[in-house]
C-alpha cells in the first residue's frame, strides 16, 4: 500500500472532484454554473476574474471553478490547471465567427501536461437560439474526434433553459468517479 | 497526517524488534552473560556449528574414563586412527549423497538449462519480425514470460553460482531483455505511433495558428464559409458597405444573430430586438440598435457612435468610440482606448414593445459601470474609458 493508495482512499472518502470550466468569453460559463446551482441568471455580467462554487451532486462534492474567458484572462487559465479532475469546455454554438478561435484554444489546453488526466466535457451551449449549430457541427468544427488523449463527450445544452446541464454533469462525474474512486 | 503517524510508529517498532533480534544471539553465543537467554536451545545451535570438535572432545573424555594408564598411549593412537577413518567415511558418504541429491544445483546443469532457454527465447524473437501484428503480439508475450522465468531461475541459482558465472548470466539476460524491447519496438511500434500522432497534433495547431489570423481577424468572411456549413447569406446583417444608410425592421432581426462587418461611413438603424449583435471592423459609422436580448459584441471599431440596449456589452480593440448605452448587467472593454459612455438617449416608436420582447428591464441601466479587463487596479479608474460630459451628449438623432 503506497502513499498514492492512501491519498486515493482519502479522496474517495470525501468523494470530492475539482472541475474547471473554461471557454471563450460569452460562451455561458457563469450562466451554466449559476443555473446548475439554481441561481438567477438574468443579471450575470462578464466574469472579471473567476467564480468558485462548491456543490453537492449525487453524493459527490463538486468544486467548480469558472474562470473568465476574455482574451486578457486566458493567460491566467493555467493557474487553475493543477489537480483538475474534469475540464468543462463551454462553446457558444451560435458564435460561428469564433469557432476557429475556440478550437485553437481547446487544442492548446489539451496539450497541457497538468490537464493530461482530466476528463473533457464539451457543452455546446445556447442550443435554444435559432441560429445555433448542432452539437454534431460543433464536434466537427472542434475536431473532437481527433482527441485521443482524454476521455471526452459533447453535449448540447442551454444554460438559459437548463436543458441537458444535468446530463452533462452526470456523465462527467460518472467518468471521473470511475477513474478516481474505483473500488480497489 | 494521521496515516503518516501510524506508518512512522510501525516503522519505529519494526526497527526496535530488529535491533533486539540482532543483539540477543550475539550476547548468548559470545559471553553467555545473559543466563535467562542462554538456554539449551542457543547452546545447541551454537555447538552445531562445530560438530567435529565436539565429537573429538567427547571421545577423548570417554576413553580417559574407561581405560587405565597402562597402554593408554597405544590405545589412544588406535582409537584416534579409527575415529579418523570413521570421519573420513562419513565425509565421503555425505559427499556422495550430496552429489546425488542436488544435481540441479550443479553448475553444469545450470549453464545448459540457461543456454537452452536463452536460445529458445532468441529464436522466438527472431521469428517476430516477419510475422503479422497479432502473431507478433502473441510471440512477444511468450518471450516476455519466458524471460521473466529465466530471470527467476537465475535468481534461484544465485546461492551455488560463482561470482563470474552469475555475472555472465546477468549479462546474457540483460542482452536478451534489450533485444526483446527492440523487437517489440520493431514489430509493434506503439510508442512511435503515439509520438507521431502527437507531432501531428502539434503540426495542426501550428497550421491553425498560421491560418487563423485571417480566420479571426482580417477577413471574417472566409472564416464564416469555412467554419459553418450554412452559406454566409443566411447570416443576418450587412458587410462591406461604404457611405450607405442601412436599416432593418423588427421582423427581419427578431431573435437573429445580426452581424455588421467592414462598414465605413455608414448609418445603420436596426429597429427591433435581435438575439445578439456583432459589430466588427467598423469605421466612422453611426449604429443604432433596439434592445438586444443577450450580448452586443464590438470588435475593431473606431471613430464611431453606437447606441444600443442590451444585457451585456463586450467591447474589444476599439478606439475613439462613443457608446450610448442601456445595459442591464455590465459593459466591459478589453484592449480599448478612448471609449466613452453615456446613457441611451435614442428611441423609436416601438421601442417599449421591443424591450418587452427582449426581456430587458427598461428600468435598470448600468451604463456607467464598465469593467476594463486591461485595468485590474481597484480604486483608480481606468484611463481607457470615460463618461461623456452631459453637455456633449447627443440628444437628437436622425431618423
Amino acid at each position: 500500500m503506497g502513499l498514492l493508495t492512501i491519498l486515493k482512499k482519502m479522496k474517495q472518502k470525501e468523494r470530492e472532484m475539482r472541475l474547471l470550466m473554461l471557454g471563450l468569453d460569452n460562451a455561458g460559463k457563469t450562466t451554466i454554473l449559476k443555473k446548475f446551482n439554481g441561481e438567477d441568471v438574468s443579471t450575470i455580467s462578464p466574469t472579471l476574474g473567476f467564480n468558485i462554487k462548491t456543490l453537492e451532486h449525487r453524493g459527490f462534492k463538486l468544486n467548480i471553478w469558472d474562470v473568465g474567458g476574455q482574451k486578457s484572462l486566458r493567460s491566467y487559465w493555467r493557474n487553475y490547471f493543477e489537480s483538475t479532475d474534469g475540464l468543462v469546455w463551454v462553446v457558444d454554438s451560435a458564435d460561428r465567427l469564433r469557432l476557429g478561435d475556440c478550437r485553437q484554444e481547446l487544442s492548446a489546453l489539451l496539450l497541457e501536461e497538468r490537464l493530461a488526466g482530466a476528463t473533457l466535457l464539451v457543452f455546446a451551449n445556447k442550443q435554444d437560439l435559432p441560429g445555433a449549430l448542432s452539437k454534431e457541427a460543433i464536434r466537427e468544427a472542434l475536431a473532437l474526434d481527433d482527441i485521443k488523449s482524454h476521455h471526452w463527450c459533447i453535449i448540447g445544452c442551454s444554460a438559459v433553459t437548463g436543458d441537458n446541464l444535468l446530463a452533462g454533469v452526470d456523465w462527467l462525474t460518472d467518468d471521473i468517479a470511475a477513474r478516481i474512486f474505483t473500488a480497489d | 497526517m494521521y496515516f503518516i503517524g501510524i506508518f512512522c510508529s510501525l516503522a519505529a517498532w519494526y526497527l526496535f524488534i530488529c535491533s533486539k533480534c540482532k543483539v540477543q544471539p550475539q550476547n548468548s553465543r559470545g559471553q553467555c552473560d545473559n543466563k535467562t537467554v542462554c538456554k539449551s536451545d542457543v547452546h545447541t545451535s551454537a555447538c552445531r556449528r562445530h560438530p567435529t570438535n565436539m565429537d573429538a572432545v567427547v571421545d577423548a573424555s570417554a576413553e580417559n574414563a574407561v581405560h587405565g594408564e597402562d597402554g593408554a598411549a597405544k590405545l589412544q593412537d588406535r582409537l584416534q586412527r579409527r575415529h579418523q577413518a570413521r570421519i573420513e567415511d562419513t565425509e565421503r558418504r555425505k559427499e556422495a549423497k550430496q552429489s546425488q541429491s542436488v544435481a540441479e544445483e550443479k553448475i553444469g546443469y545450470f549453464s545448459s538449462t540457461f543456454n537452452s532457454e536463452r536460445a529458445s527465447i532468441a529464436e522466438l524473437l527472431s521469428t517476430c519480425s516477419g510475422a503479422d501484428r497479432a502473431a507478433a503480439t502473441q510471440k512477444l508475450e511468450d518471450a516476455t514470460v519466458k524471460t521473466a522465468q529465466l530471470q527467476k531461475f537465475v535468481n534461484d541459482s544465485v546461492c551455488f553460482l560463482t561470482q563470474y558465472e552469475l555475472r555472465q548470466a546477468q549479462d546474457a539476460l540483460q542482452k536478451l531483455q534489450a533485444s526483446l524491447a527492440e523487437t517489440r519496438e520493431e514489430a509493434l511500434p506503439k510508442k512511435k505511433f503515439a509520438f507521431r500522432s502527437r507531432t501531428k497534433a502539434a503540426e495542426k495547431v501550428s497550421k491553425q495558428a498560421t491560418d487563423s489570423p485571417p480566420d479571426v481577424g482580417r477577413s471574417p468572411d472566409s472564416g464564416i464559409t469555412k467554419t459553418d456549413g450554412a452559406p454566409a447569406s443566411q447570416q443576418c446583417g450587412f458587410s462591406y458597405m461604404n457611405n450607405a444608410f442601412l436599416t432593418k425592421t423588427a421582423e427581419e432581426i427578431l431573435n437573429q444573430d445580426v452581424l455588421l462587418t467592414h462598414l465605413t461611413n455608414c448609418k445603420v438603424r436596426l429597429f427591433g430586438s435581435p438575439s445578439t449583435l456583432h459589430l466588427k471592423h467598423i469605421d466612422s459609422c453611426e449604429i443604432l440598435c433596439g434592445p438586444v436580448s443577450t450580448s452586443v459584441f464590438v470588435d475593431n471599431c473606431r471613430n464611431s457612435i453606437l447606441a444600443v440596449a442590451c444585457q451585456q456589452l463586450r467591447t474589444h480593440n476599439t478606439t475613439d468610440t462613443q457608446v450610448y448605452l442601456h445595459v442591464t448587467s455590465r459593459a466591459i472593454i478589453e484592449d480599448c482606448k478612448g471609449v466613452s459612455f453615456a446613457p441611451l438617449s435614442w428611441s423609436y416608436p416601438t421601442m417599449q414593445e421591443d424591450f418587452s420582447v427582449s426581456g430587458l428591464d427598461p428600468g435598470r441601466n448600468n451604463w456607467n459601470q464598465v469593467d476594463d479587463f486591461n485595468w485590474l487596479a481597484a480604486g483608480t479608474p481606468s484611463p481607457n474609458w470615460t463618461v461623456i460630459p452631459e453637455e456633449d451628449r447627443k440628444t437628437t438623432w436622425d431618423p
